[in-house]
């Protein structure tokens, strides 16, 4: 086994970089791969409550790099899934905790092992991005459909594509409402395609079950059927090499915009 | 259908965005600042006009972007031909 390495990220925050990985993961764990998700956003551990892991963290990959602990010991096991595990960040304020260096030794580590490594990297462009970056065989270019996130992406692949390692880059539009985009009030998946020319490989839908799951916990890729859960298992098996067509949003018609939705 | 839209505030904001962020992906992309094409356009206006007579206001200095090829696009309007006032 030798594991590809996934880094998820986005330049601008709060964009669902790391409801993505979170989801990512269960739905690639769930088709029995064998998955570890890194949290990379050092000082601002989130990856283990979105997951509903918060309580099972005793160390994290920082102990693990400094040497305070085993490997064995910071991966915590997600036992909803066959063999998905979490490796918590350290809630440290010392940034130089990890680097790229270090970053990519870990992966290497953590590669024999697994078949996906995906790491959540934090929002920005500075050190913990280019940590997160080092050990990435692809990147997921997480955007949502507005101005300054479509802006930002732009940036990030510029710099992605500025090193020296060839890493195949796709983008995941995130939050989209088809009913919007019929409405030509928010921007579609094929203007964002155009203006990046960046190939996209998932839309996952504005979606009011992901705050409700992220509130309990339980990742809608473990078993949610709304729209945002089909949208991540079809990307987990785009990941595993399958070819699956990406299919137009269902906006729903008028009535049912004003009813309700399913 | 339009009174429609406008009761249901479809406001078509998509293509004001869409043609901002080409605009401003040009921009960024090539790492000038569009300050900068403001400067090149006085600068042009001054060697021209010396010679020609230009249409100052309308002389426009853009970046162009077409697959991946870029180009600084001057356009100097001349001011309207006047026959020559015979002697
Ligand atoms: N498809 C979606 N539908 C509805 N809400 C969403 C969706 N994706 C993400 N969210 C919400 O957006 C918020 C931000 O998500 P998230 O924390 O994953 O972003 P992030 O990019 O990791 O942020 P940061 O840059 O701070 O790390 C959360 O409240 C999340 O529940
Ligand atoms: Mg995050």
């Amino acid at each position: 086994m030798q594991a590809t390495v996934i880094t998820i990220t986005s330049g601008k925050g709060g964009v669902g970089k790391t409801t993505t990985a979170a989801n990512l993961g269960c739905a690639l764990a769930l088709r029995g791969q064998k998955v570890v998700i890194i949290d990379g956003d050092i000082g601002l551990r989130n990856l283990d409550i979105v997951m509903g892991l918060e309580n099972r963290i005793v160390y994290d990959a920082v102990d693990y790099v400094e040497g305070r602990c085993k490997l064995k010991q910071a991966l915590i096991r997600d036992k909803r899934a066959p063999e998905l595990y979490l490796l918590a960040t350290a809630q440290t304020r010392d940034k130089t905790a990890m680097n790229p260096e270090k970053m990519s030794a870990l992966c290497d580590e953590l590669r024999p092992d697994f078949d996906f490594i995906i790491v959540d990297s934090p929002a920005g462009i500075e050190q913990g991005f280019e940590t997160c970056l080092a050990p990435a065989d692809r990147c997921l270019v997480v955007t949502n459909p507005e101005v300054s996130s479509v802006r930002d992406s732009d940036r990030v692949i510029g710099l992605i594509e500025s090193k020296e390692k060839d890493r195949t880059t796709h983008l995941i539009i995130n939050r989209l409402s088809a009913a919007r985009v019929k409405k030509q009030d928010m921007l579609s998946v094929e203007d964002i395609q155009e203006v990046l020319s960046t190939a996209i490989i998932g839309v996952v839908p504005e979606d009011e079950s992901i705050l409700s799951s992220t509130n309990k916990g339980v990742p809608v890729a473990l078993g949610g059927k709304g729209a945002a859960a089909v949208a991540y298992s079809e990307i987990a098996r785009r990941l595993m090499g399958e070819d699956v067509p990406l299919q137009p949003l269902q906006s729903g018609g008028f009535l049912q915009r004003l009813f309700g939705r399913s | 259908m339009s009174m429609f839209k406008q009761w249901f505030g479809g406001r078509k904001s998509a293509a004001e965005a869409k043609s901002r962020l080409k605009f401003v992906l040009i921009h960024d992309r090539a790492e000038i600042a569009p300050g900068m094409l403001e400067a090149i356009r006085d600068d042009i206006i001054d060697v021209i006009a010396d010679r020609l007579q230009i249409e100052r206001d309308r002389v426009a200095v853009n970046i162009e972007d077409e697959g991946g090829e870029r180009r600084l696009m001057v356009d100097i309007p001349l001011a309207p031909a006047r026959r020559r006032q015979g002697s």
